[in-house]
C-alpha cells in the first residue's frame, strides 16, 4: 500500500519550511500570551498535534481519493455551516462557533480546504476550451462557491468569506475565463462596492473608515491600527527580544495572539524577524507553485494551487492589515495565529501540498 | 506535453511573479515601519507605556553629636488616582476634599484631566480609618512617601536649613549635605498596561525608596537649647533687631551651638520672610568693634613690641590722629597694656597700634583668619572685609578697636578660640559623621588645624589679660561666674549708616567673645546682639548672656566644680540606687557607670536591643535596671 517511493519522493524542503514556520509560530504565541493567559500557547500545541495526526492519516493514502469524496466533503462542511448559523454560540457579534462539547470547532475555516477540493474535481473533469469558460460553464463553480460564502457572510465573517471569494477567483483564473466575463464582473464588483456599505455592520464599517483615516479615532475604531504600527515600529532593525516586547504584553494591542500576531514578533524580533518569516512563507509558496506545476494530474496540481492561493491570500491580507496597507479584515496568519480549526485547516492544506508532491511521479 | 498544460504552466508562473511582487512590498511596508519610521513609533510607544513617578526617597536623619533627633523622615501618605477608573469623579472630589484638606474643585479638576495618573495630593498624615476608606475607592490608591520633619522645639533651625516637597536641601545643612542625605535615585519609571491597570504600580507601593545617609552634627542639643534660650530671652528684653551666639570647642573647632534669631520653624518655612531662614553667624559679616582689641592685643605681644605692664598714655580720652579725634568712654591717663584691655580704652588701643604698625597688624588679623571664609561646612558663608589700612594712619587707628574691618561671627569664634587652645587656627566644622542605614560610618570628619598663630607663651599672656576683663572692675565683670575664671572681651561697636556714609547714631552692635575654663578652655562663646534698644554697652547687654550661657553649658557638661545647678539634674537624671549589678535572668541589667565596650558586652548576652547616646561613661539608662524585659526591649544608655 505504502510505496517506498514514497518517501524517496517525500518533499522535505517543504517539510522543514513548515515545521520551521510552526515552531516560529508556537514559540511567539507563548510570548503574546504569557503574561496575560499562560494557556493559550499550550492549546495551540494541542491543535497542532491534531492537525498533524490528521496530516499523517491523509499521507498515508494517494490524494486522489479526495477526488471520490470531494462532494461528500463539500457537503458536510455545508451541513455543519447551516447548523453555526442555527444554533452557533455567540462569540465577539458573530456566530462562528460549534461546539461540540469538548472543543469548539469553526466550519467555515474548513470550508476552505472544502471549497478547493470540490472546485478541483469539477474543473479537472472539464475540458476547458482554449478562449476559456463562459457563463453557462461557470455556473456549477458559482454555486459551489456562494452557498459557503452566502453562510459565512450570514455569520458574518467577512474576513474568511473574503478568503474564500479570492481562493475561487485564484483558481477560476488559472482555468481560464473569457476576458469578457473577468471585465464585466470586475466592473459589476466595482460598482457593489458603494452598495454593499449599506449592508455592512457597524463595526465594519468602522474598521474601513479606519483603515482610511487612522488618526481620527485613535482611541476607538482606529487603536489597532495605530497600536500594531507602533508595536511593529519599534522592534527596528533587530527588535526588543524575545518575552520583551512591550506593546502585547502591557495589552496595548488587542487580539494580538489571533489576527495582530505579526506584529508581536515584529516588535521582539525587530525587521531581522519579520523578513525571515515573510522570507520562509515566501518559500512556501513557491515550493507550493512548484507542486502544483509537477502535480502528475491536473486535479492534483488544482488541489495543490488552491491551497497555495490559500495560503498566499492569507499572509497577504494578514501583513497588510497590520502593518496598515490593508483595511482590517479578520484574516489570520497561518501557523502564527491562535486558532484551532484556522491551524488544522493549514496543516491539512501543507498535507494536500506534501501529498500531492510525494506522488508527483506515481501513476494511476 | 499538450497545449493545455503549457497554459497552465504560463499561468503558474504569471502568478508567482505576482506572489513575489506582493511579499517584496509587503517587505518594503516592513522595512518603512521598522527602519525608517523606527525612532517615531517607538517614541510613541513609550510615551504610552512609560510613566516617571517622582517618588520621594527616604532622606537621612539629622542628629546632634549625642544622636538626638534634629531632622528625621517620616512615613506619610500620598493619594493618587487613575481618572479613567473612577466612576463618580464629581461625588468623589465632593467626599474626598475634606479627607485630604484640600479644595474639592482641585480634587475635580484632575480626576476629569485626561492624564493616567495624578497625585491628588500628597505628604498628608491619615489616620487609619481614612487610610482604608480612600484605598477601598475605585480608581484611588495610596502611596507611602517620606516627609521632613523637625521635631520641636526646632532647635538650629537656621543651621539645618530646610527641604522643599521634592525632598531635596534648600538651605542651611540640609543643602549642604543634599547629596549625602538623599536617598538614592529619585525618580522611578513605572510602566503602565493600555488600561492603566495598577499592577504595575502596585510593585512601587510596597517598594521603598532607597534611604538617604544618616547625618550626626557636632552641635549639642542642649547647649543649642541653652544658648537659643538665653539668645531668646535677651533679645525679646532688648528689642534688639537680632542676635547670635555661637558655642565652640576651643581645642577642636567643632560647633556646639549656633543660634540665631530671627529664626523659623522649618516645619513650615514658608509662613516665614526668607531672611528668618538666614543663618547670620555665617552668613553677616559686622564691625567686631572692641572685641577685635583681643587680635591687635595677640599680635602685639607675639611680636614682642609690648609686654602685659608695659604702659600706654591715654590721653584722658581724646586723642587726635590725623585730622581725626578719637575718644573713649572713659577718661584715662597711664595705662598698662593689662589694663588696656581690662578697661576697653581705645586710645591705648591705638598707640598699641601704632607701635605695632600697620603691616605687622594686618598681618595678623589675615593669620587668625579674618577677611577669608572660615571653610566651615555650610552654604553661604561671608568673608567679610579687612581693608588695607598699612599706609592710613586713621584706617590704623580704627582698626586697632576694630572698625573699618568687618568680620563674621563665626570668624571671631574660630579667633578666639585659637587664643584658648594654645595659638593653633582650627577649621570650624559642624559635620561629625556620616552613617550608612545599616550603621557604617561612611565618612568621619576630624579637627583641622589651619595653622599656629601665635605662640603659647604669646596665647597664655592674652588669656591672663582677657581674664583681667572679668574682674571686678573690668568692662566684662558682669561676664564673671564664681566658680570659673572667664577670659574674655567686651565689644560694642556702632554701626555704619549705609545710606548717610559714616556711622548711624544710636546703632549698636552689642557683643561679648571669650571662653572657660580660662586655664583648659572647654568651650569659646561669641554674644552678638544687633541693635538693642537703649541700653547698647557690651558690658551690660551682651556679658550677663554669655556668662547664663557659660554656667548653664558648664554645668550641662559637668565642668561645674562643687554644688550641681538645678539644668544638670534635669539633663542628667539620677535613679535610685540599685545594688545589684549581676545580671538576673529576665530582668534589665544596671548598665550605669559602665564604659561603652562594658555594656556592649553585657547587651550582647541578653535579648534586648541598645540605644546608645553620647560616649564616655553611662550616666542614665531607661527602662531601669532590674526591670522586666520584654519581647523586643529596647535599653537607652545614655554616656557622657
Amino acid at each position: 500500500m505504502i510505496d517506498r517511493r514514497l518517501f524517496v519522493h517525500f518533499d522535505w524542503f517543504l517539510f522543514i519550511i513548515v515545521a520551521l514556520l510552526a515552531t516560529i509560530g508556537v514559540v511567539n504565541i507563548y510570548s503574546a500570551t504569557i503574561g496575560t493567559d499562560s494557556q493559550i500557547y499550550q492549546k495551540q500545541i494541542y491543535w497542532l498535534m491534531i492537525g498533524i495526526s490528521f496530516m499523517v492519516l491523509f499521507l498515508l493514502m494517494d490524494y486522489s481519493n479526495l477526488e471520490v469524496i470531494a462532494y461528500i466533503i463539500y457537503c458536510v462542511i455545508i451541513l455543519l455551516l447551516i447548523v453555526v448559523i442555527a444554533m452557533g454560540r455567540s462569540s465577539l457579534g458573530a456566530q462562528r462557533w460549534l461546539n461540540l462539547g469538548f472543543i469548539s470547532i469553526q466550519p467555515s475555516e474548513f470550508s476552505k480546504i472544502s471549497l478547493i477540493i470540490a472546485l478541483s474535481k469539477y474543473f479537472s473533469n472539464k475540458w476547458i476550451p482554449p478562449q476559456g469558460l463562459n457563463v453557462k460553464e461557470l455556473i456549477i463553480p458559482v454555486i459551489l462557491f456562494v452557498i459557503p460564502f452566502f453562510l459565512i457572510t450570514k455569520q458574518p465573517d467577512l474576513g474568511t468569506a473574503m478568503i474564500l471569494g479570492l481562493i475561487f477567483f485564484s483558481m477560476v483564473l488559472l482555468i481560464r475565463i473569457r476576458t469578457k466575463i473577468l471585465i464585466v464582473t470586475s466592473g459589476l464588483l466595482v460598482s457593489i462596492v458603494p452598495l454593499t456599505w449599506y449592508y455592512l455592520k457597524d463595526y465594519q464599517k468602522a474598521r474601513l473608515m479606519s483603515f482610511l483615516k487612522p488618526a481620527q479615532d485613535p482611541l476607538g475604531s482606529g487603536y489597532h491600527l495605530i497600536q500594531s504600527k507602533i508595536a511593529i515600529g519599534s522592534g527596528g532593525i533587530f527588535g526588543e527580544g524575545f518575552l520583551n516586547g512591550t506593546q502585547g504584553r502591557l495589552l496595548f494591542l488587542p487580539e494580538h495572539h489571533t489576527d495582530f500576531i505579526f506584529s508581536i514578533l515584529a516588535e521582539e524580533w525587530g525587521f531581522i524577524g519579520s523578513f525571515c518569516v515573510t522570507g520562509l512563507f515566501l518559500l512556501l509558496i513557491i515550493m507550493g507553485l512548484n507542486t502544483a506545476k509537477h502535480a502528475k494530474d491536473r486535479f492534483g496540481s488544482l488541489l495543490a494551487f488552491g491551497v497555495t492561493s490559500m495560503f498566499f491570500w492569507h499572509v497577504v491580507i494578514n501583513i497588510g492589515m497590520v502593518t496598515g496597507m490593508l483595511p482590517v479584515v479578520g484574516a489570520p496568519l497561518p501557523f502564527f495565529s491562535y486558532g484551532g480549526s484556522f491551524l488544522v485547516t493549514v496543516i491539512f492544506g501543507v498535507g494536500i501540498l506534501l501529498n500531492v508532491s510525494m506522488r508527483r511521479f506515481i501513476l494511476r | 506535453m499538450n497545449k493545455g498544460t503549457k497554459w497552465l504552466q504560463f499561468r503558474i508562473i504569471s502568478i508567482l511573479i505576482f506572489f513575489l511582487l506582493s511579499f517584496i512590498i509587503i517587505v518594503a511596508r516592513d522595512f518603512q515601519l521598522q527602519i525608517i519610521y523606527k525612532n517615531k513609533l517607538e517614541a510613541r510607544a513609550r510615551s504610552q507605556y512609560l510613566k516617571k513617578i517622582n517618588l520621594l526617597p527616604e532622606r537621612g536623619g539629622i542628629y546632634d553629636r549625642n544622636l538626638n533627633e534634629l531632622a528625621i523622615s517620616i512615613e506619610v501618605d500620598s493619594v493618587y488616582a487613575h481618572p479613567a477608573k473612577v466612576a463618580k469623579p464629581k461625588t468623589l472630589a465632593r467626599t474626598i476634599a475634606p479627607v485630604l484638606l484640600t479644595g474639592k474643585m482641585r480634587i475635580e479638576d484632575k480626576l476629569l484631566s485626561n492624564s493616567p495618573f495624578v497625585w491628588l495630593k500628597r505628604q498628608i498624615d491619615l489616620a487609619k480609618g481614612e487610610r482604608e476608606r480612600i484605598s477601598g475607592i475605585k480608581g484611588v490608591g495610596l502611596m507611602k512617601e517620606s516627609k521632613r520633619f523637625y521635631p520641636p522645639p526646632n532647635l538650629a533651625s537656621n543651621v539645618i536649613g530646610f527641604v522643599g516637597h521634592d525632598s531635596t536641601g534648600l538651605e542651611g545643612i540640609e543643602l549642604e549635605y543634599n547629596r549625602h542625605l538623599i536617598g538614592g535615585d529619585v525618580k522611578v519609571y513605572g510602566e503602565r498596561d493600555a488600561l492603566g491597570r495598577e499592577m504595575l504600580f502596585g510593585d512601587l507601593e510596597k517598594s521603598h525608596p532607597i534611604k538617604g545617609n544618616d547625618l550626626i552634627l557636632t552641635i549639642d542639643k542642649t547647649i543649642q537649647y541653652i544658648a537659643e534660650k538665653e539668645l531668646r530671652k535677651v533679645v525679646r528684653t532688648t528689642e534688639a533687631k537680632a542676635g547670635m551666639v555661637i558655642v565652640m570647642d576651643p581645642n577642636t573647632g567643632e560647633v556646639l551651638a549656633m543660634a540665631n534669631l530671627p529664626t523659623f520653624d522649618p516645619n513650615n518655612f514658608w509662613d516665614y520672610r526668607p531672611q528668618d531662614w538666614r543663618n547670620r553667624s555665617i552668613t553677616d559679616s559686622y564691625e567686631p568693634g572692641s572685641i577685635f582689641k583681643v587680635f591687635l592685643l595677640a599680635a602685639a605681644l607675639e611680636e614682642g613690641i609690648v609686654g602685659p605692664n608695659d604702659i600706654f598714655y591715654c590721653e584722658n580720652g581724646k586723642y587726635k590722629v590725623a585730622d581725626r579725634v578719637f575718644h573713649d568712654v572713659k577718661k584715662h591717663g597711664w595705662l598698662s597694656v593689662t589694663n588696656i584691655i581690662k578697661y576697653s580704652s581705645n586710645i591705648g588701643a591705638i598707640k598699641i597700634g601704632e607701635k605695632l604698625g600697620g603691616e605687622q597688624y594686618v598681618r595678623y588679623i589675615d593669620s587668625f583668619g579674618f577677611g577669608k571664609s572660615t571653610g566651615i561646612d555650610i552654604i553661604g558663608e561671608a568673608s567679610g572685609v579687612v581693608k588695607r589700612f598699612e599706609r592710613s594712619k586713621v584706617s590704623l587707628a580704627t582698626a586697632s578697636f576694630g572698625h573699618g574691618v568687618s568680620t563674621t561671627a563665626i570668624q571671631l569664634v574660630t579667633a578666639i578660640s585659637a587664643i584658648a587652645n594654645g595659638g593653633f587656627l582650627y577649621k570650624p566644622y559642624i559635620a561629625k559623621s556620616i552613617i550608612s542605614p545599616d550603621g557604617m560610618v561612611v565618612k568621619e570628619f576630624n579637627p583641622t588645624v589651619v595653622r599656629r598663630v601665635v605662640s603659647e607663651e604669646t596665647a597664655f599672656m592674652v588669656k591672663n589679660i582677657l581674664r583681667g576683663v572679668t574682674e571686678e572692675g573690668g568692662t566684662g565683670a558682669k561676664a564673671s561666674l564664681a566658680d570659673i575664671k572667664i577670659a574674655g572681651k567686651t565689644g560694642t561697636a556702632q554701626k555704619p549708616d549705609l545710606i548717610y556714609g559714616g556711622y548711624a547714631p544710636g546703632k549698636y552692635i552689642s557683643s561679648f567673645l571669650g571662653f572657660a575654663p580660662a586655664d583648659s578652655p572647654r568651650l569659646a562663646v561669641l554674644v552678638l546682639i544687633d541693635e538693642p534698644a537703649g541700653d547698647f554697652y557690651g558690658s551690660t547687654i551682651a556679658a550677663p548672656v554669655f556668662r547664663e550661657i557659660m554656667k548653664k553649658s558648664m554645668a550641662y557638661l559637668g565642668l561645674f566644680p562643687g554644688r550641681k545647678l538645678n539644668v544638670a539634674k534635669k539633663m542628667i537624671p539620677v535613679y535610685k540606687e540599685i545594688k545589684h549589678t549581676e545580671i538576673k535572668k529576665g530582668r534589665i541589667p544596671d548598665f550605669r557607670d559602665k564604659s561603652m565596650r562594658m555594656v556592649m558586652r553585657i547587651a550582647n548576652e541578653i535579648p534586648v536591643k541598645l540605644k546608645i547616646m553620647g560616649s564616655g561613661r553611662t550616666v542614665s539608662q531607661r527602662p531601669l535596671p532590674g526591670s522586666e524585659i520584654g519581647s523586643d526591649s529596647v535599653v537607652e544608655v545614655r554616656f557622657q
